[in-house]
């Protein structure tokens, strides 16, 4: 199908969102929750874009979980648009009052955060990725826990969860760098709990949990030989790719 | 002291309300309910149980649980004071109230008593303003609570834990 973004026709599947369209067309959405590997969360409400429907009335929705429709008319830069993420920006900076890169944005956008008490040492801006990653990568220990201000991101109660796996996927996906990883003397902490490490057979560095090979073995159903570090890996299956080359 | 055949009773309890419902996640919050009725609060065994039993992570659950504040995950007392805290008892002189409490009972709003006989919890409104100030205990109502009454209505609950009077 096909739809119109700032008066420039694109092509657009069924199913698809408005976000999905414009990254495809490199059309420039801001965007702090989205991640090309989960769907889109509308959490953040940073990729508002404004839509034009048949009867012409203008509808601001999130382009990152608003579906595209045959004809539909988006329009991701107005002044409407632009007040919203200042405000988003503003916000989020007085939250997140120890994560340089929440104040680097509300500098971006000129504005002033105004700093909510006890947030002082904040860093999370709640986008929920370290969720997404867990669910999908990890085993689901993470979540949006309490309500309102007091919102945060834990395991349940607080404590080492069981199931955690240490993978360190939650950190690696954090835009802010809001999530603790302490990694000393051939172990990491993370989460309330303490991993050991394997270190990797060719390069020796410290790359996985014994928890985290488990987890991937059960997932697979096939047993690693050899611990290899994610450039290691790499770089082994080139070499064998080679072979085949002509 | 939880005394173990406390906690297989509690387990056997958690089994029972499971077993009103069929697995599926759509029951999570009717479960925690009957819980939260059974037990005046979501035991940390019951979560497991219930995140077991409906196939969702313990994560999920619990960030449900702690959503709502009709559930409480820490134990509550066996009678739940809830001194409404809206506008009208306000003025009407809920905080005189919830300091006899305090004379009375040793604990603030959100701590409960060492023998898990009292709590005390504070609510926005009740709805009943011209009843101003209103306690609720369990489910019974007390209209136009003078602070000299806080101390008649905890006697009607077997007295209050100062006097140690509950001590096994």
């Amino acid at each position: 199908m096909k739809i119109m973004i700032d008066e420039r026709e694109v092509m657009a599947y069924p199913g698809e969102a408005i976000l999905e369209v414009c990254r495809r067309e490199n059309i420039f959405i801001p965007t702090l929750c989205y991640h090309p590997a989960f769907k889109g969360q509308g959490a953040c409400r940073m990729c508002m874009v404004e839509i034009i429907d048949s009867r012409g009335q203008r509808k601001l929705v999130a382009s990152c979980t608003y579906p595209v429709s045959d004809g539909l008319k988006v329009i991701t830069s107005s002044e409407k648009i632009r007040k919203i993420r200042k405000t988003l920006a503003m916000l989020i900076a007085g939250r997140a009052q120890a994560s340089p890169f929440a104040q680097k944005m509300a500098g971006e956008y000129e504005v002033k955060p105004f700093f909510f008490k006890g947030f002082e040492n904040e860093k999370c801006i709640l986008c929920r990725l370290c969720v997404n990653a867990c669910e999908e990568m990890g085993s689901a220990v993470l979540a949006a826990v309490s309500r309102g201000v007091d919102k945060r991101i834990e395991t349940p109660y607080a404590e080492g969860a069981e199931e955690c796996i240490g993978c360190k996927a939650c950190a690696e996906i954090c835009p802010t760098g809001a999530i603790e990883v302490k990694e000393e003397n051939g172990q990491r902490i993370i989460w309330h709990k303490t991993f050991d490490l394997i270190k990797c057979e060719s390069c020796g560095r410290e790359f996985a949990t014994p928890e985290q090979i488990r987890f991937i073995e059960d997932k697979t159903g096939r047993k690693i030989e050899k611990f290899l570090c994610e450039g290691c890996r790499k770089r082994q299956t080139a070499e064998v790719i080679k072979e085949f080359s002509v | 002291m939880v005394k173990v055949a406390d906690e297989a009773k509690m387990l056997a309890d958690i089994r029972e309300i499971l077993d009103n419902y069929p697995p599926e996640e759509r029951y999570i919050l009717a479960v925690m309910q009957d819980m939260q009725k059974r037990f005046n609060y979501l035991p940390k065994a019951g979560l497991r149980m219930l995140a077991f039993y409906v196939g969702v992570p313990l994560s999920r659950v619990y960030a449900m649980a702690s959503f709502y504040k009709a559930f409480s995950l820490t134990p509550k007392g066996q009678y739940v004071f809830r001194v409404c805290d809206g506008t009208a008892c306000h003025i009407k002189g809920s905080e005189t109230l919830i300091e006899q409490l305090y004379k009375c009972l040793g604990i603030r709003p959100g701590e409960t008593t060492p023998d898990g006989r009292f709590s005390i919890e504070t609510v926005n409104c009740l709805g009943a303003c011209a009843l101003a100030p209103v306690v609720v205990v369990n489910d019974r109502v007390y209209a136009k609570v003078m602070p000299g009454d806080v101390e008649k209505i905890i006697r009607e609950y077997g007295g209050y834990a100062h006097e140690g009077k509950n001590e096994d």
